[in-house]
């Protein structure tokens, strides 16, 4: 590992699905000499890009898990992590980013800014990643990076400045003019990896030129200097541009971008040459923790190798030798035979093996030192979970975990599966947070849910292939809620006092409608319920909130608030409350009005524009409302807001409708109430389902 | 209740106007200021007036997201519940999400046709029908005369008005007749002409043409700070528009 950490770079490479990364990736290790030979992502020679080591992978030409290398350039270390572009993914690019210090955005020249780069996008801005952008096919027809840029700054807010541009556009794309240096660069030999530099043809003179004043007068507001050498009109060194563009970077208020085409090995140098030189190394990154003995007060990490230990887990694997924790060190050095303590359980842990990826690759090391990225070996732990040296308690911030909004009954076909499917889910929900699983009491049928159709798709694939667990799959089942309209009143005497000890409770107030989950407001006065029994009535009430009266739903939006009461002197008890508290909750809730919620999902379609009224007309026909639609020249982007319920098998009908050429992503949006010919369907189905049951 | 309170202050009436359908069918309305004057959130006022009566609105917009016109209209309704003191706000939005279409174009990319084009096949599939259209950003300057009529065209087949923003420029002296330059030449095609004016720390609102009778006007400003159309209590136009007319 390097030791100096001012030339190590870690960074993660996001975008939008099919942008791009993996392949940009496979460059990067090409011509820094980590592999010896480019695989593409869905070759003909059927081996995969590198990242992409999952055979899922490689055969979808998709990435699914995140996966870590490592490389040098010009003196430098990069770590990189290459992550999924899909939303049903999210988990990973929500991990990678939480851990590294820089990002690479990728971006289409034809697509330009699409509905999963704002994703990203927001991801960054959640963990203040500063990032440089790489607009990728510009060799492709319709590739146009300045309209990229645009989107960059219209779409994403970015102040978005070129670095390059483009010598010839589309097929006659060869090359790129770098505006720092007003050079030509080329890229020859079989696989681009000889850079040629040469001066400007004189066609692009007069565009570099306009385009390099609007990056001097972007720089100048990070550099007094830069801003002095302009006034004074003298030559600008490309130090002190790149300087100040660095400082740019780092302030998250400069996103310089690179163009290139990494399917055709152009332009992948230059953006090395970015990686290092303007995006941060570990020291440049103010890295915060919060103090547990202190009240959760926040501590600047020294990121000094000297100081104790602080890392955080946050991706889990486990493999043919036991679990793989990849591991961020933030501050202090962690070696072999060290003991570190898990924050969150309490647990001492002595390291055992140590060693650094290269996606499905392993190689030993002696320790991680702040800064780097490594895993540990039989380290017992959850994705998220801080280490630190014994005496400290710190804990980092843990990543943003999405809630599922979709789930799927599985049956295993016979009981060699059953037993296979219960190691490949214990596996799965340890790694992916995102991926939960649970068995429905009443049925007892096995239900595992996450963020998309693709995401539990994925994970049925994977069971079949490393668990052999052959599993049959019910209808997709939707996380519907419950919730209150209105304001009621409870007024419950929970009583039971027919001889010896008895129970005895009161319990008086209101629920209402509100914005948060669950709110409970004691403004009970003079003692009408003991102190004592307050926390009982708030577990009662809690109690009731997973399975709403109504359709069984888990209820939230509510607001309780008790006021009055009584009690008994020898028969009020903790669980005489706890029972009023339950019998106040069903009787209020029914004069509350409740409605079913459904979640609502932000459906983004990019179709070309001959298709957009068909794809207009199926979102509508899934009761799905149109936002708007966005003309991107020959693509039309719209957005919709549709239910998840009627989401399923979209992707076939999207397809065979437009001849396979539009897309669509899917997120989360809100829940709303749902229309009243479906709640009424929903009734009748609970009522079907509990009949067979019984 | 509360829906008629917040549908009385809709802003035309409040100009003056005996009724806020000021525009005939395939008429147009012109909404003029420099940027960053308001010309946009008065726009999106007069939209939300309209969806709170369960008209259909289409909002084009030129060169701006779908997003951000999303974020207006979020922005001026979630003013309107404030000053209302609303607190149920979900509701009426649901109301009004659905009445309300987002349709954006690149500059190069706009023409009448091809609007024509896509109403018709959210008109055609029973999804959208908008009964008044708002065209947001359109660059005066480089659009001719026949442009204008033919988007009349469109909108007297179609039986709805169109309300434009017209950017001026602050070196910009008014053209003929003291109206926006940019409308030189298609003037006759508008039939309200409104003109958002700054002036100091305030900005008024005026019609210059197609205003409503003299005895019906009321001084309105546009509150700084949040856009949103208010009353000046009795305060006149400012010296500099008077000496003008």
């Amino acid at each position: 590992m390097n030791s100096e950490i001012q030339k190590v770079r870690n960074i993660g490479i996001s975008a939008h699905i099919d942008s791009g990364k993996t392949t940009l990736t496979e460059r990067i290790l090409f011509y820094t000499q980590r592999i010896h030979a480019i695989h593409d992502v869905k070759g003909k020679d059927g081996v995969g890009a590198t990242m992409d080591s999952m055979e899922l992978e490689k055969e979808r030409g998709i990435t699914i898990a995140s996966a870590a290398t490592f490389c040098e350039w010009k003196g430098h270390e990069i770590n990189i992590i290459d992550t999924p572009g899909h939303v049903d993914f999210t988990i990973e690019v929500e991990r990678s980013l939480r851990v590294l210090d820089g990002a690479v955005l990728v971006l289409c020249a034809v697509g330009g800014v699409q509905s999963q780069s704002i994703t990203v996008d927001q991801q960054m801005k959640r963990y203040k990643v500063p990032c440089i952008a790489f607009v990728n096919k510009c060799d492709r027809s319709g590739g146009n990076p300045f309209r990229v840029i645009q989107q960059l700054r219209e779409k994403l807010g970015h102040n978005a400045v070129a670095m390059q541009i483009p010598m010839g556009i589309e097929a006659r794309f060869n090359g790129v003019v770098d505006l720092v240096s007003m050079k030509a660069v080329y890229f020859d030999g079989d696989n681009g990896e000889k850079v040629r530099v040469e001066a400007m043809p004189a066609e692009f003179r007069e565009e570099a030129e306009e385009k390099r004043e609007i990056l001097i007068d972007a720089a100048s507001m990070f550099s007094d200097e830069l801003t002095e050498a302009i006034l004074e009109e003298r030559d600008i060194p490309e130090a002190l541009l790149l300087d100040a563009v660095r400082q740019g970077v780092l302030k998250r208020e400069l996103t310089p971008v690179f163009m290139g085409s990494a399917y055709k090995n152009k332009g992948v140098q230059p953006l090395l040459d970015g990686v290092t030189r303007l995006l941060p190394c570990p020291a440049d990154v103010v890295n915060e923790a919060l103090d547990m003995e202190k009240d959760e007060a926040i501590v600047t990490l020294s990121s000094n190798t000297r100081d104790p230990i602080v890392a955080l887990a946050f991706k889990l694997e486990d493999g043919q030798y036991g679990q793989l924790t990849y591991i961020r060190v933030y501050q202090g050095v962690l070696g072999k035979g060290e003991t570190i303590v898990n924050v969150r359980t309490g647990k001492k842990v002595k390291v055992g093996r140590v060693v650094r990826m290269h996606a499905n690759q392993m190689e030993d090391i002696e320790s991680i030192p702040a800064g780097y990225i490594g895993a540990l070996f039989g380290i017992d732990c959850a994705s998220g979970d801080t280490f630190t040296s014994p005496g400290l308690s710190l804990t980092m911030t843990s990543m943003f975990v999405p809630a599922p909004v979709i789930s799927l009954a599985i049956a295993p076909k016979d009981n060699k599966s059953q037993i296979n499917m219960s190691k490949a889910l214990n596996r799965f929900t340890k790694e992916d947070p995102t991926f939960k699983t649970y068995v429905d009491e009443e049925t007892g049928d096995t239900i595992i849910s996450g963020m998309g159709e693709l995401h539990l798709e994925v994970y049925i694939e994977r069971m079949r292939r490393e668990y052999k667990a052959e599993v049959e799959t019910g209808q997709p089942r939707v996380a519907y809620r419950e919730t209150i309209t209105r304001t009621a009143e409870f007024n419950y005497i929970h009583k039971k006092q027919t001889g010896g000890s008895g129970q005895y409770g009161r319990v008086a107030g209101y629920m209402e409608p509100v914005d948060e989950d669950f709110v409970f407001d004691n403004q009970v006065t003079g003692g009408s319920i003991p102190t004592q029994f307050i926390p009982a009535c708030e577990k009662g009430f809690r109690a009731c909130l997973e399975k709403g009266p109504k359709m069984e739903f888990p209820v939230t939006g509510i607001k309780i608030v008790i006021n009055d009461g009584a009690s008994h002197s020898v028969d009020s008890s903790e669980m005489a409350f706890q029972a009023a508290a339950r019998g106040a909750f069903l009787e209020a809730y029914a004069k509350a009005a409740p409605v079913i919620h459904e979640p609502i999902m932000k459906v983004v379609v990019e179709t070309p524009t001959e298709f957009q009224g068909g794809a207009m007309g199926l979102l509508n026909q899934r009761r799905g409302i149109i936002v708007g639609s966005q003309d991107e020249g020959p693509m039309c982007v719209i957005e919709a807001q549709v239910p998840l319920s009627e989401m399923f098998g979209f992707s076939t009908v999207l397809r065979s409708s437009t001849q396979g050429k539009a897309q669509f992503t899917m997120e989360f949006s809100a829940y709303k109430q749902v229309p009243k010919g479906v709640a009424d369907e929903l009734v009748k189905k609970l009522a079907k389902d509990k009949k067979n049951a019984a | 209740m509360e829906k008629k309170e917040i549908i009385r202050r809709n802003p035309l009436k409040m100009m003056g106007y005996s009724s806020e359908d000021v525009l005939p069918e395939g008429g147009f309305g012109a909404l003029t200021a420099h940027a960053g004057v308001g010309k946009t959130a008065f726009l999106v006022q007069i939209a939300i007036d309209k969806l709170l009566r369960d008209k259909n609105v289409l909002h084009i917009s030129i060169d701006e997201p779908v997003e951000k016109v999303c974020l207006w209209y979020e922005q001026v309704f979630r003013n309107i519940v404030e000053r209302n003191h609303i607190k149920q706000v979900d509701p009426f939005w649901e109301v009004i999400l659905p009445k309300r279409f987002i349709m954006t174009f690149k500059v190069d990319g706009f023409s009448v046709p091809k609007l024509e084009e896509r109403i018709n096949d959210l008109s055609e599939q029973g999804i959208f029908l908008p009964q008044m259209i708002l065209i947001d950003g359109l660059p005066f300057e480089e659009m001719g005369r026949k442009t204008f009529l033919d988007l009349k065209t469109a909108a007297q087949n179609l039986g709805v008005g169109i309300w434009f923003t017209v950017k001026t420029h602050r070196h910009e002296p008014p053209g003929p007749g003291g109206l926006p330059m940019p409308m030189t030449g298609i003037e006759d095609l508008f039939d309200v002409i409104i003109e958002l004016q700054p002036d100091g720390k305030e900005i008024y609102v005026k019609a210059i043409k197609g205003g409503p009778p003299k005895s019906e006007i009321m001084e309105l400003a546009l509150d700084p700070s949040t856009m949103m159309i208010r009353n000046t209590d009795g305060k006149l136009a400012p010296e500099s528009d008077r000496s003008a007319r």
